[in-house]
């Protein structure tokens, strides 16, 4: 018998049908302002919350990277970032395409520029999926992230966040709250450990 | 109302006052006082060390003295939860008897549980001017879920300054056996306790159990602390 | 493998002399303990949600090799491949036929208990294989050749400074003061390992059955690092960690951040299904998942002790644990330590071996309290107790001390006896401050011993005298 039919056999032999699933539970309901709640949550978890319109995030989103002498990002390949890309490479700045998202690349990129596909409130968290378009490194190797959310992407809880998710899962999904962070000396919290150190969300309000 | 008192071992061989201000308390509220004069140990002691066949013997003996009684109580939170929490598992083996032990824990209540819970009573008519300081023993909060009547009850003294003690819910260290097994473990949680207490300035430090008191006590003693251990039932009997 | 006896006696009184490792711990368990309390106490449903964990837990465990089957056709589905092992050894056999097959040797791993179970990196290196501990804590425990000392927050036990030298030593660079930089010289190094690395393994908290998708919860990035750039992502996992379905990660996700470092949500959560998509430009091109068993399937086989595999290994009850502020180290023998240790290294080592540690608590019950998937780890322990007693594991003294006692309390007669004896005994202790013999003197070492009282309650009784109404 090989491993599989020993540790699978001796499992058969111990079921215990009396023992049973429970049902699903409704998620919790959050009274109030979502969009609100995740702004809170999200800027006390060290994320900048950025909440803009259609027509004037972008000039604010070149702003921001303008301001750390930013000189390449890498962009997913998104219709909601389009009109960004168009705006950064009039700037003078240098738009990688996720087909270059290479990790010597995005190891020497200053800027990853993301959507979300959804958020949630209670946590103040951003959800980000994964395919050929939509790279997973370019929310972690380069230093800061900046992530485009429609705020009617927001839902209330992780709970509510199962009940829209679609299946089948890409082959990551990734929930974000927050730059990446240790406290492994002495405790004391210490933001930007292995991913990026600062993150940036703009809430698109129409 | 009739009650049995459980009068525990330890309070009847070694803080006998504890049982008296029980009786006290009780009689000044109206309640009839039995004492079923057989009683002896709950058994905790040899259950908590694994002797489990032991503790059993006694569990048995506890509902032949016990089981006629309308109510049962007991100035101490970890003999109450013993019989509530661990009787039960004790003797699953023995169906008929696992039923009566159940029904026995439902009506067997430590002292502050008893005064607010089933008398509805707060306020005692206690008088003991002094500041005190209350120590949450861990069966009692955890296991019995007595957290805010032994407050309640204090706060309705008079003339007593309640001094909150930073990290009430922390374990003394006492644990039975463990005192003496693991007696720097357990020296090191009195030092803790003692440090907390002496920082709130009390005079007093009260709780449900007298097997807390009896070490948190001779932590005091052995460091000359002018600090006083009293059982709660004793500042509920002071006039 | 043979272990000696852990002698937790011995252990805890070297861990207590030190008492600046007690104090700089109790700081962070207090930190711990504060951060926890608001982010539970703001979920009004917390204990419906512990109690659901659990249920959903022991019907898991209960169905175990119906739902690693499931997830077995799931991952396979997704284009990855699924390895069972019966043990630590078929485990590290496994991988390092895997690291070995690979050009590059460098492996990176992001944190996993269950890998220091097994001892996996000294396998991997006897394979050949550079391995690199990326999680900030593990990385500055294996330059310093250290071992972890607790499952959240492994190095809580080096201070500031001794990490400092440590980085300067190892390193060749200056000797910082403060946290932030220190922390950018472990990423700056490890950053270089990440993007070498052919190969990179990490632990599982959950595997999602009904998808296959595997879920690792981390703050720091390493374990997205390690699962998004190398070839090739080997993840191991107890077969206790599987749950049912996909929405049931609500309730896990909601209990484990909160539990085990007071946040929200931690920084970053990764649910992993398969390799990478066609035309993906990162994530791994072969994803293995290890299935070990190890111990797991006897604990899962004994329904008093099953419900210890419901763990997920949040730590919370370490945080809360007065014994292991005071002994956090290596004082429990075992990868494991705390009260989940207490209860399952005994179950995994033998009583022989580990017989002791089910005995080194108060039963104060705080980890029971906080355990998010309602584990009853005081019950656990007592219930150790007791098969330690029924294997001959007490000592003499102590079945002396216990029968002698139960004896005398199984007859009030016999009681009334007894105790004036005792009584008269203690007085002449008391008043000569004659030194008591062992076990006694373990007493009086540490505190006074109660007075003697006059006569005993029952003495008294009855007392119309009291309590009379006025």
């Amino acid at each position: 018998m090989n491993a599989r039919e020993e540790i699978l056999t001796r499992l058969r032999a111990t079921r215990d049908p009396s023992a049973s699933l429970p049902d699903l539970r409704p998620p919790a309901t959050v009274p109030g302002d979502l969009i609100a709640l995740f702004v809170e949550r999200a800027t006390a978890v060290g994320i900048q919350v950025m909440k803009d319109t259609a027509h004037t995030w972008v000039a604010s989103a070149v702003s921001e990277l303008r301001k750390r002498s930013i000189r390449a990002a890498a962009l997913w390949d998104d219709p909601l970032l389009s009109p960004l890309a168009a705006a950064l490479e009039s700037s003078g700045i240098e738009v990688i395409s996720p087909a270059r998202h290479t990790s010597d690349r995005l190891a020497e990129v200053a800027a990853g520029i993301t959507t979300a596909d959804a958020a949630i409130a209670l946590t103040g968290t951003l959800l980000l999926p994964c395919d050929d378009r939509r790279p997973r490194s370019t929310s972690l190797l380069p230093p800061l992230h900046l992530a485009v959310l429609p705020a009617d992407r927001i839902v209330a809880t992780l709970g509510h966040l199962f009940q829209v998710l679609h299946t089948p899962l890409p082959s990551a999904l990734t929930f974000i709250t927050g730059p990446s962070r240790t406290a492994d000396i002495e405790l004391t919290p210490v933001m930007g450990a292995h991913g990026p150190t600062e993150v940036i969300a703009y809430v698109l309000m129409d | 109302m009739r009650v049995a008192l459980f009068v525990t071992c330890l309070v009847d061989q070694l803080f006998p006052a504890v049982g008296e201000a029980t009786v006290s308390v009780l009689r000044r509220l109206g309640v009839d006082v039995q004492f079923p004069e057989g009683q002896t140990c709950c058994g905790q002691v040899a259950f908590n060390d694994g002797f489990w066949p032991e503790a059993a013997r006694l569990a048995q003996k506890f509902i032949e003295d016990f089981d006629d009684s309308d109510a049962v109580v007991a100035p101490s939170g970890s003999c109450v939860a013993m019989v509530r929490e661990f009787y039960p598992v004790l003797l699953r083996d023995e169906s008929a008897l696992a039923d009566r032990v159940r029904a026995l824990g439902r009506r067997t209540y430590e002292l502050s549980e008893f005064l607010v819970d089933v008398l509805h009573r707060e306020d005692v008519g206690a008088h003991f001017p002094h500041c005190v300081a209350y120590h949450a023993s861990c069966h009692g909060l955890r296991g019995l879920h007595v957290t805010t009547q032994p407050l309640r009850l204090l706060a309705a003294v008079r003339g007593l300054e309640l001094r909150p003690l930073p990290g009430v819910e922390e374990c003394c260290g006492f644990g039975g056996m463990f005192s003496v097994k693991f007696a720097a473990l357990s020296g090191s949680m009195l030092d803790a306790k003692i440090g907390a207490i002496e920082s709130t300035g009390t005079e007093v430090v009260t709780a449900t159990d007298s097997s807390c008191l009896m070490h948190i006590a001779g932590g005091l003693s052995r460091r000359n602390s002018p600090v006083r251990a009293m059982h709660l039932a004793e500042i509920l009997a002071a006039q | 493998m043979r272990q000696d006896r852990i002698d937790f006696v011995h252990n805890s009184e070297r861990a207590l002399a030190d008492p600046t490792l007690h104090s700089s711990v109790r700081r962070a368990m207090v930190r711990f303990r504060e951060l926890q309390r608001p982010v539970i106490g703001e979920i009004e449903e917390w204990q419906a949600l512990r109690e659901y964990a659990h249920r959903v837990k022991l019907h898991t465990l209960s169905h175990l090799d119906q739902y690693l089957e499931q997830l077995e056709r799931q991952i396979v589905a997704a284009g990855g491949q699924v390895h069972w092992v019966r043990d630590g050894a078929q485990a590290g056999r496994v991988i390092a036929d895997l690291a070995r097959s690979r050009d590059d040797r460098t492996v990176v791993k992001s944190k996993s208990m269950t890998s220091e179970e097994i001892e996996l990196n000294q396998v991997l290196e006897a394979a050949g294989c550079e391995v690199v501990e990326t999680d900030l804590g593990e990385y500055l425990l294996q330059l310093a050749g250290d071992r972890p000392a607790h499952i959240i927050a492994p190095a809580v036990h080096k201070s500031k400074d001794a990490i400092a030298k440590l980085l300067a030593e190892k390193l060749g660079v200056p000797v910082y003061d403060d946290a932030e930089r220190l922390t950018r010289v472990a990423r700056d190094a490890l950053r270089r390992k990440f993007l070498a690395a052919g190969v990179g393994i990490t632990g599982v908290n959950f595997a999602v059955a009904e998808t296959g998708t595997i879920v690792v919860v981390e703050n720091e990035g390493n374990a997205r690092l390690t699962t998004s750039l190398p070839r090739v992502h080997i993840a191991l996992m107890g077969i206790e960690k599987v749950i049912p379905r996909l929405a049931d990660l609500g309730v896990f996700l909601t209990l484990l951040p909160r539990a085990a470092t007071g946040q929200r949500m931690s920084s970053y959560v990764s649910l992993l299904t398969g390799p990478r998509r066609a035309g993906e430009r990162d994530g791994p091109e072969e994803f293995h998942l290890v299935i070990m068993d190890n111990g797991r399937t006897a604990i899962q086989a004994d329904p008093v002790m099953r419900e210890s595999l419901a763990c997920i290994r949040c730590g919370a009850c370490l945080d809360v644990c007065p014994v292991f502020e005071r002994t956090v180290g290596h004082a429990y023998g075992s990868v494991y330590s705390g009260p989940i240790g207490a209860v399952i290294t005994p179950l995994y080592q033998g009583l022989d071996v580990a017989g002791e540690l089910p005995f080194a608590s108060s039963l104060c019950g705080a980890c029971g309290e906080i355990c998010p998937v309602k584990i009853d780890l005081p019950r656990l322990l007592l219930e150790l107790r007791a098969r330690v007693v029924q294997a001959g594991g007490a000592s003499w003294a102590e079945r002396l001390f216990v029968r002698g006692w139960v004896a005398t309390m199984a007859r009030s007669g016999r009681l009334r006896l007894v105790a004036p004896i005792v009584r008269l005994l203690h007085r002449a202790v008391a008043r000569t401050g004659i030194p008591l013999p062992y076990p006694f003197s373990r007493w009086t070492q540490f505190r006074e011993l109660p007075p003697p009282a006059r006569s005993s309650f029952r003495e008294r009784w009855p007392f119309a005298a009291v309590g009379r109404r006025r």
